[in-house]
């Protein structure tokens, strides 16, 4: 992108338009919480253990962040800063927001961040970021408390096999995101393979060791993430 | 708590809060452009806009459904609002959910597994926030703090390292099913060109009912005298 059409997607009344986005995701994280907190009162769950509970999304959530932080920083050379932070602070991913940016400079058959690519073709990338995101946000919004009926439907008010169930479901769906990787080889099966074999082995020490649990997933992840560097 | 109390401390405002800030963040989504139209005079037509509209939507207008889906029944009912208002579902949202449940001993599918999960959800939704923002405002240079090559790693090998973790988490609890689960995706890519959205479906649903049937077994082999 030149560095005009840069400037513009950069100015100050994009940050100011790309901020009420990422505010109401904090809005909505605030209401949840606050909503959990009451709800685990009633339900006699110990303070502690909502604490703990907490902050272990807080830590855990710390590596998977910082790959955020450095994809997004050249992300923002690309597609401007406001709207890299704005379109990383809720759904889609930054490969499904940059595929969908050059999907809308496609639209106008204008090759993204060319030459070409003008004010025109951003509004039309930014368009398209918009209206893929809104996808899931308008599905979700309208549809999902029907999902909850759907799911009492499938446990059948069994609890020990809805346990089961999410388990199942769990490993099917990240089954499915490894397979990728899986089949990709090289570093990427490395990371997948030693970061699912220093998680098992971590469950097991932490089993001795409790106060390092809520560490174990971020210790798991950086482990499968150096072997993959290293045998690569 | 009997499930009719739950429903209404807890699903009802969840429900509410969940459809308003989803649709009105849809919404607010479009600020950008319409900044763009008014302040610079720069949209596009009518028909290009309907263009890419389509162009995006066929390629991942099935996710839209089929990932809420897929993933419900284990975010449940409010993770599944914060999930896909936030996204980063694989990456943060799903082993921020499963170790919260770990750490604090919850069983999962419970009343008290979908409080719970909601809180490692939000602990990692401000994490995330946290981290965008320093980006977006100081991002440029801090990133010279990072060794190349460290932050090639982080790039590179994070998303399938903390992948493979989570899913050795799971695979330590039901060593069978994951060898169903990882098994039907790498099985199908390597003998069909099956669309990825496709790829969810057969393997959430193919390791459900799997795990259906082992856990009919079980159960009948446990009480061979009263049926389950």
């Amino acid at each position: 992108m030149n560095d005009q059409i840069l400037k513009v997607a950069n100015e100050l009344g994009v940050w100011i338009v790309a901020a009420p986005v990422v505010i109401m995701a904090a809005i909505q994280a605030i209401i949840y919480t606050k909503l959990a907190r009451s709800t685990t009162k009633k339900l006699g769950i110990p303070d502690e253990t909502c604490k703990t509970a907490f902050k272990t999304g807080l830590i855990t959530a710390i590596g998977p962040v910082i790959a955020i932080f450095i994809i997004m920083v050249g992300m923002m050379s690309v597609i401007g800063g406001p709207i890299s932070w704005m379109r990383l602070a809720i759904i889609g991913s930054a490969p499904t927001e940059l595929t969908a940016a050059k999907t809308g400079a496609d639209a106008l058959g204008i090759q993204f961040g060319g030459p070409d690519y003008d004010l025109k073709a951003v509004a039309t990338s930014w368009w398209t970021m918009a209206v893929n995101g809104a996808g899931w946000l308008v599905f979700v919004g309208l549809f999902c408390h029907k999902l909850e009926k759907l799911r009492t439907k499938v446990g059948g008010g069994d609890v020990k096999w809805l346990a089961v169930l999410s388990g199942a479901a769990m490993l099917g769906v990240f089954g499915y995101l490894n397979s990728g990787y899986v089949i990709k080889g090289g570093g990427n099966l490395i990371a997948v393979i030693v970061g699912a074999i220093a998680m098992v082995a971590l469950v097991n020490i932490t089993k001795k060791y409790p106060k390092i649990k809520e560490y174990s997933l971020g210790i798991a992840m950086l482990i499968g993430m150096f072997a993959a560097v290293l045998f690569a | 708590m009997d499930n009719k109390e739950f429903n209404q401390v807890w699903f009802k405002p969840v429900t509410k809060v969940g459809m308003w800030t989803l649709l009105t963040a849809a919404i607010l989504s479009f600020l950008p452009s319409i900044y763009l139209y008014l302040v610079h005079g720069a949209a596009p037509s009518f028909s290009t806009a309907l263009k890419a509209w389509g162009m995006i939507a066929t390629l991942y207008g099935a996710f839209y459904v089929v990932e809420p889906i897929s993933y419900y029944s284990i975010l449940g009912l409010s993770g599944t609002y914060l999930s896909f208002l936030s996204g980063n579902i694989s990456n943060l949202r799903l082993p921020c959910a499963g170790m919260a449940l770990e750490v604090t001993d919850t069983k999962p599918g419970t009343k008290e597994a979908e409080v719970i999960s909601t809180l490692g959800i939000t602990g990692s939704v401000i994490t995330n926030l946290i981290g965008v923002t320093l980006a977006a405002f100081v991002g440029t240079m801090l990133i010279k703090l990072f060794p190349p090559a460290l932050a090639d790693a982080f790039r590179n090998y994070t998303v399938p390292a903390i992948l493979g973790a989570v899913f050795g988490q799971f695979a330590f609890k039901y060593p069978k099913l994951a060898v169903i689960g990882i098994g039907i995706p790498v099985l199908l890519r390597y003998t069909t060109g099956m669309s990825a959205w496709m790829l969810i479906i057969a393997a959430v649903f193919g390791t459900i009912g799997i795990a259906r049937i082992l856990y009919n077994k079980e159960n009948k082999s446990n009480n061979t005298t009263s049926e389950a």
